[in-house]
């Protein structure tokens, strides 16, 4: 049995990020309706923006600041121009509509900046301690601390705020809500900034853990995906299991030979094993309704 | 359910669905689509270089397995993102059985074709009780997965017997083409044959009882059972029928290359057919035509003019987009409004006192 101590800290690390991520599309979703699969390209963004500069001779705080400013931007700009119109859409068309907007981000960052290897190197990955045995750098202990406290943070302001009543009210109820006065585009604007910026941040983070590469971060929309469907695509709580799940299911994999090809399996699993359970006790549904 | 009840219904785009006693398919729609095929196939070989040949071979292929997407969105309105990974499932029990058995191309074709269909109807499964977000994330899923294990196991591949499987590239043998079909030029004429024949099915289907119980299904489920549709038939017998069509597309693509390799079927490829499926139009014969040539040929065409491939995307993704805001009939959709707009124009122009 080989020490699966380093794996499991790593797991926990890119899995906090997933979880992130998840949290993210999850206060989207919940405010506007619209699960982002472009979440991942605008982070993709963010962090190939921040490396050019870093690669310019800018400072680096400059640099992140200025890639998750764009993440944010982005994300905000689509949320204002292009989302308002397919407001009265099905959840599913608003999602589709997103991949758009993925394939645009995609198709510019890999022709702007080709698919040379490049790293994205944050200083925290030479800081570091030990814990049980393991060596665990700066990077996976930053991520993992924020994943929870951006976790509880945005509990705490989907609870205890106005805005945050508002999204859950929207979340809700829209037609409702817009009735009662609530500002529906204000609202869903702030929805879209947060998730930015949440899409910013983990850009940079998993640019570090995983590869700095335009395909690859796009794509780890899918994890983020499933770690948002573990909490139901509502529940912030169910998010950060989820996330920690799927990233500690993928990582202790690797030692074993004959698991370790197929260890990248374990978002998929996860989620259609949840998706099925979910959905077990309906049997027909009516059209218009999720 | 009473024959001809359902007269008064229409389709998504307003087109009344044909009555139960007309005819399926008229003599009329076969020469309209058979005239210009035929000439397509006559021509195009002889003018047509190798690489744009290949090109249009693929987009052949791929048109074929966007018709099923087309199916499942335009006709029942599910979004389903496994399409590549069931023609990857196509392409490798073709690939196998013609190693294996050695039988006629046809029927190692139809082998696919079927073994994909059944993988469909096991992925459809879920959809019977979903649809909208949560079936296309399962899809989507079940895609990536497929994408892991394929890459994962390596997958047989060009070695004899059922599961031979031979590393380098160089040692592989060749799947046999059809006996019928062994220049490039005749296997382009033997896919666009096939494919018209995929299409044809489909409009088969459209025009006849699962078309109509599919239009039900589509407004509400409810209706359709208090109406007497079998709802769990019609969309499974869907989602089985989209499988098919995306394993004879596969079993196609292993004939046109001989043979596969497992990075062939991303996930990624069939978020993209799927949104091409949207660009194209998804409710007519058309639509899937137009995105199985932006799926292969315009690729092509830009690696011709040498500009970065890249920007496809960029293209695909603005197409997608705008799509979805102002014209959810797709690329064929804005066509057949152009033309019934010159008609229209004609016909005042013919009858001026009027």
């Amino acid at each position: 049995m080989p020490n699966l101590g380093p794996f499991f800290v790593t797991g926990l690390a890119v899995g906090a990020i997933y979880a992130l991520s998840g949290v993210g599309l999850v206060v989207l979703y919940r405010a506007s309706g619209v699960l982002n699969f472009a979440y991942g390209a605008i982070g993709a963004t963010g962090a190939l923006l921040a490396w050019q500069l870093v690669e310019l001779g800018q400072p680096e705080l400059v640099a992140w600041l200025v890639g998750v400013g764009l993440a944010t931007l982005l994300s905000v700009g689509y949320g204002r121009v292009l989302a308002p119109q397919l407001a009265y859409r099905d959840t599913v068309v608003k999602a589709v509509a997103t991949l758009g907007f993925a394939l645009v981000l995609l198709g510019f960052t890999r022709w702007y900046w080709s698919d040379d290897p490049r790293k994205l190197v944050l200083p925290t990955d030479t800081m570091g301690l030990s814990m049980i045995g393991v060596r665990v750098t700066g990077t996976r202990l930053i991520g993992f601390s924020l994943a929870v406290l951006i976790t509880i943070g945005v509990a705490l302001f989907l609870n205890r705020t106005r805005l945050g009543l508002s999204m859950r009210a929207l979340a809700n109820n829209r037609d409702l809500s817009a009735l009662l006065g609530i500002r529906v585009l204000h609202v869903e604007t702030w929805a879209w900034l947060i998730s930015g910026v949440l899409a910013g941040l983990s850009g940079l983070m998993l640019g570090d853990l995983v590869r700095l590469d335009a395909i690859v971060l796009t794509f780890l929309v899918i994890p983020a995906m499933a770690a948002a469907v573990v909490g139901r695509l509502r529940s912030l709580t169910g998010t950060l299991i989820g996330g920690l799940l799927i990233g500690v299911l993928e990582a202790v994999g690797t030692p074993f030979q004959t698991i370790s090809p197929y260890r990248s399996v374990a978002p998929f699993i996860v989620a259609i094993i949840v998706i099925l359970w979910l959905q077990r006790q309906r049997v027909i549904t009516f059209a218009g309704r999720e | 359910m009473v024959p001809g009840s359902l007269k008064q219904d229409t389709t998504a785009q307003g087109q009344p669905v044909t009555s139960w006693p007309t005819a399926a398919v008229s003599l009329g729609n076969v020469a309209a689509i058979a005239v210009p095929l035929i000439l397509l196939a006559l021509i195009l070989p002889a003018v047509l270089n190798a690489f744009w040949l290949r090109a249009l071979t693929s987009s052949a292929i791929f048109a074929l397995a966007a018709a099923g997407v087309a199916l499942l969105y335009g006709r029942l309105g599910l979004v389903s993102l496994a399409q590549i990974a069931l023609l990857g499932v196509g392409s490798w029990v073709t690939l196998r059985l013609a190693h294996a058995t050695g039988l006629p191309f046809e029927l190692v074709l139809l082998g696919g074709g079927i073994a994909a269909g059944l993988v469909g109807l096991v992925v459809g499964l879920p959809a019977l009780r979903m649809r909208g977000l949560y079936l296309a994330l399962i899809t989507l899923m079940a895609a990536g997965g497929f994408q892991v294990i394929v890459g994962g196991t390596g997958f047989p591949d060009g070695g004899p017997g059922f599961l031979g499987r031979v590393d380098s590239a160089a040692a592989r043998q060749l799947m046999a083409r059809p006996v019928i079909a062994q220049s490039d030029s005749a296997y382009f004429r033997y896919v666009l044959v096939v494919a018209a024949l995929g299409f044809l099915l489909v409009a088969l289907h459209r025009r006849t009882r699962p078309g109509r119980a599919w239009a039900l299904i589509r407004k509400s489920e409810a209706c359709a059972l208090s109406a007497g549709v079998n709802v769990t038939l019609y969309k499974t017998w869907a989602f089985t029928l989209a499988g098919f069509l995306a394993g004879i597309a596969g079993g196609l693509l292993a004939g046109s290359v001989g043979q596969l390799d497992g990075r062939n079927f991303p996930a990624s490829d069939s978020i993209l057919l799927f949104a091409l499926t949207v660009v194209g139009g998804a409710y007519s014969g058309l639509g899937p035509a137009i995105t199985g040539l932006l799926f292969r040929a315009f690729p092509s065409l830009l690696t011709a003019w040498n500009v970065d491939g890249n920007l496809a995307f960029i293209v695909f993704g603005a197409a997608l987009l705008h799509a979805l805001i102002t014209a959810p009939a797709g690329v064929a959709g804005q066509l057949s409004d152009l033309v019934d707009g010159l008609r229209q124009r004609l016909k005042r122009q013919k009858e001026p006192g009027q």
